[in-house]
């Protein structure tokens, strides 16, 4: 049973990154180049970004060199992504339950990640009773019980207010009940297991170096397995639903609302387009393939359907 | 007709679904009467599929049997299918499977829609309304997901859903508003897009005014006016001789100028419903010593391109002719006059259409003419345009390609009395006519334009002059663009704005020529010394 645990853990982490990455790939190879579809204010725009101006608005711009502000983007995303801007700023109500949900989902990442480093840190070596492991023993433990209740409160506030609004009851799918149930169920685990520790770091740096090292062990604890078993599951899960927001979040910002980049700068863009125009289309409609069942896009573009018919 | 709507409701309700109730729809500071719903006709029910609420856009013929109601949703899902392959949909398929997979289903962005806010938060105008619909056809009929009733809720899909559906797609004005508040990048306006692009591509239907009309009359005589090259050139040149007369200045207005730097490039309505705008252009440009041409090429001398809205291929086509008419001619560029969706579509969209061989740099005219009036190339004396004036933000031109600050500069230098509306900028609102809309006048599309689509602009109009409203002070709304212009006129029109509140409204070039000091003065008029 111990075994099949684990290699539930290995599934997890596998299926997270594997289906994480076939997202991306859908995305990638939905088309080689899409339309421009930016919309303003653009961050890396410079001084511009902050009345939402573009380089549209020089003259002759195209014969001037181009300046992305990368900063700017990571600036806007980091904004974004850790203090939910754009729902504090338009979706306040939501926002007092979505930002504890989302800020305890990051402190048990973060967590996370400084637990697999201390882990690692501890087979290169490190004494795992020294003074620093214990004092990152310690942040860690308030971080996984503050971020374990920020869950269960935000997830709990988030379910009441998606059953008491009216505007927002309908468009809750069940499945989003579900998802944020199952989170809120992760951290009434997380927390029970919190409870049942004398360090919950310990329990969780040891399970770690056991996945790093192959080395079976059963868990110290029954709620600390439940609560990982439940993790186990949302790492498969994440991806499989809108929850994959989190990473796609990267492409719907800077590929699509910021991606500005005209043709001019990018060779990529003038040698994919006359390529895209050798697909072909079918779409039935009279004034596109009038008939002929398909078309290249290029026949399409250069075809008038309004022109007089020759005989 | 039901209050809490559902989603569901699309494929279940008979008859009409909803009907807008005029009394919840808000009131404004002006006086803009609320204009009542003409009702549907004996005939529009018996033969047309108007079952959404008061207003029918595509007039999409009724099914007479079971087999023509199977037909319209087998072609409805044909057209979904193809709208996610990469063969027919490469230009928008990652924005759109973005859009259908990625929604936490917020709601942040209903209170940014002007629409929703304007018909007194009805539910079908939440953005995500018909996006929802959309995507649960989408992942129960055509993806198939295992489950998707449960996992996304049920949408039960008939001919009524697919009616519905197709008008819910004109019940939006594509500024894309909503989704700038999106947390997670979603675009619902980009979902109503590729809902008429499924209609017109596939299923032939669309509004007559954007196809037949439009880009059809557009790519069989030259403009979506019905103007030929020969009639361009002859109205142009008695608009040269009456403002000649008007403005005491000679003006030419040069047509076909091989190698000329300029291709300028106007939406060709201007020609027909704002002469001044046309000759106000021929005057800076003239005045400021520009080598500039228009185009008599079929195509080329009307910058409208209606695709934008509903169609890839007719867009395609029409922005590939303007781009061809330039390289013609051997421009350096294409200056594009005041319409916003010919900025958006032939700068932003074509640019990754038109292979970049056949493409002509784009600059939109509000740079151009900041570049004229900055550097001091026309006298202006300021003082002539002392009057009140605000500045209408075109959405394409604006949060869609960001220029911003260009006409803000020149309207700062030239008109003393300049206000912002509240929400300006990146932030405006639609006129209520984008995305089609201004030039549709049937089927209660007027009353729906005058009730609620056009509604936030004029409550922006009223703020921005509540210092001065009544009759006693002349006011100007400077709108830059032309399907915006046209929009405008109907509301102060229909309401009588004009009298009541000493409203007047043009494009910025003509606040600039009302500035020219060689220039007689009084360009701009309003109504009351028009009837002098």
């Amino acid at each position: 049973m111990t075994t099949i645990f684990y290699l539930l853990a290995y599934l997890a982490v596998a299926g997270f990154l594997c289906l994480a990455f076939l997202k991306v790939r859908a995305y990638l190879q939905a088309s080689p180049l899409h339309v421009r579809w930016e919309l303003y204010p653009v961050p890396h725009e410079g001084a511009k970004t902050s009345y939402g101006g573009s380089f549209m608005e020089e003259k002759d711009w195209w014969t001037k060199p181009r300046h992305v502000n990368h900063f700017g983007d990571i600036k806007a995303i980091v904004t974004e992504v850790v203090l939910l801007h754009a729902t504090f700023e338009h979706n306040l109500k939501l926002w007092f339950r979505s930002y504890p949900f989302h800020f305890g989902m990051y402190m048990l990442m973060g967590g996370t990640i400084i637990v697999l480093l201390s882990a690692l840190a501890c087979l290169f070596g490190l004494d795992p009773k020294g003074g620093f492991m214990i004092f990152v023993g310690n942040v860690i433990n308030a971080v996984v019980l503050v971020g374990g209740l920020c869950i269960i409160g935000g997830g709990v506030a988030l379910i009441h207010r998606r059953m008491t609004d009216e505007g927002l009851r309908r468009y809750t799918t069940p499945e989003m009940f579900f998802n944020i149930g199952v989170f809120v169920l992760f951290g009434i685990l997380g927390i029970f297991a919190w409870v049942d520790a004398t360090s919950f770091f310990d329990w969780a740096r040891v399970f770690i170096c056991n996945l790093l090292t192959a080395n079976f062990d059963p868990q110290p604890s029954n709620w600390f397995a439940l609560h990982l078993l439940v993790g186990f599951f949302l790492l498969i899960w994440i991806p499989s639903t809108q929850m994959a927001h989190m990473f796609m979040k990267y492409f719907t910002y800077h590929d699509i609302r910021w991606g500005d980049e005209p043709t001019t700068y990018s060779d990529n863009a003038k040698n994919t387009i006359p390529n895209e125009l050798k697909y072909t289309v079918n779409w039935s409609a009279e004034h596109i393939t009038g008939g002929a069942g398909s078309k290249t896009w290029l026949e399409v573009a250069t075809t008038n359907p309004a022109a007089p018919k020759t005989e | 007709m039901r209050d809490n709507l559902q989603l569901t409701d699309v494929s279940t309700a008979e008859g009409q679904m909803v009907s807008i109730d005029l009394d919840r729809i808000p009131n404004l500071p002006i006086d803009m009467e609320k204009m009542p719903w003409k009702p549907v006709t004996d005939e529009q029910k018996e033969n047309t599929c108007c079952i959404l609420d008061e207003v029918c856009v595509l007039n999409i013929p009724k099914p007479k049997n079971h087999g023509e109601e199977e037909e319209l949703v087998n072609k409805f899902l044909e057209g979904m299918r193809k709208s996610f392959t990469k063969e027919n949909n490469w230009t928008f398929l990652p924005i759109l499977e973005t859009s259908v997979e990625y929604c936490a289903q917020c709601n942040s962005c209903s209170e940014a829609c002007h629409l929703y806010e304007m018909s007194g938060e009805h539910e079908m105008y939440r953005p995500n309304f018909r996006s929802e619909i959309f995507r649960r056809i989408y992942k129960q009929y055509v993806k198939k997901e295992p489950l998707a009733r449960w996992r996304y809720g049920d949408m039960g899909l008939n001919w009524k859903t697919v009616a519905r559906l197709g008008e819910l797609a004109y019940r939006c004005n594509l500024c894309r508003r909503c989704a700038q508040t999106c947390p997670v990048g979603v675009d619902n306006g980009l979902i109503a897009r590729e809902i008429r692009k499924i209609f017109s591509q596939e299923m032939n239907i669309y509004p007559r005014e954007l196809h037949e009309k439009g880009t059809m009359n557009q790519l069989k005589v030259g403009s979506s006016t019905g103007m030929t090259p020969e009639v361009v050139k002859e109205n142009v040149e008695f608009i040269d001789e009456d403002y000649t007369e008007i403005t005491g200045v000679g003006i030419h207005t040069p047509f076909d100028v091989q190698g000329a730097d300029i291709m300028l490039l106007h939406n060709a309505g201007e020609i027909m419903a704002w002469p001044e705008n046309i000759a106000a252009f021929s005057l800076i440009f003239q005045e400021a010593g520009l080598s500039w041409t228009l185009s008599s090429k079929s195509m080329a001398y009307d910058g409208v391109n209606y695709g934008v809205f509903y169609d890839d291929a007719q867009f395609a086509r029409i922005a590939l002719q303007h781009m061809l008419a330039a390289k013609e001619l051997g421009v350096k560029k294409i200056v594009i006059g005041e319409c916003g969706h010919a900025h958006k579509g032939l700068t932003v969209v074509a640019d990754r259409v038109i292979p970049y061989e056949y493409q002509v740099p784009r600059e939109s005219c509000y740079v151009t003419l900041n570049d004229i009036v900055m550097s001091g190339r026309i006298k202006l004396d300021p003082h002539r345009n002392d009057f009140p004036v605000t500045l209408h933000d075109p959405c394409n031109i604006v949060r869609l390609m960001g220029i911003v600050e260009p006409q803000r500069e020149i309207v700062r230098k030239i008109a003393p009395k300049f206000r912002e509306m509240p929400c300006n900028g990146v932030n405006n609102y639609c006129c209520g006519g984008g995305s089609g809309f201004a030039i549709m006048t049937r089927n209660n599309i007027e009353q729906w334009r005058g009730n609620i689509t056009g509604r936030k602009k004029m409550w922006q109009i009223a703020e921005a002059f509540k210092d001065c409203l009544g009759p006693e002070t002349k006011k100007y709304i400077c709108a830059p663009c032309s399907n915006c212009k046209g929009q405008i006129r109907e509301i102060l029109e229909h309401n009588d704005l004009y009298a009541k509140n000493s409203f007047a409204y043009g494009g910025l070039v003509e606040l600039i020529v009302n500035a020219m000091v060689n220039v007689k003065p009084g360009f701009i008029k309003w109504e009351s010394e028009e009837e002098e």
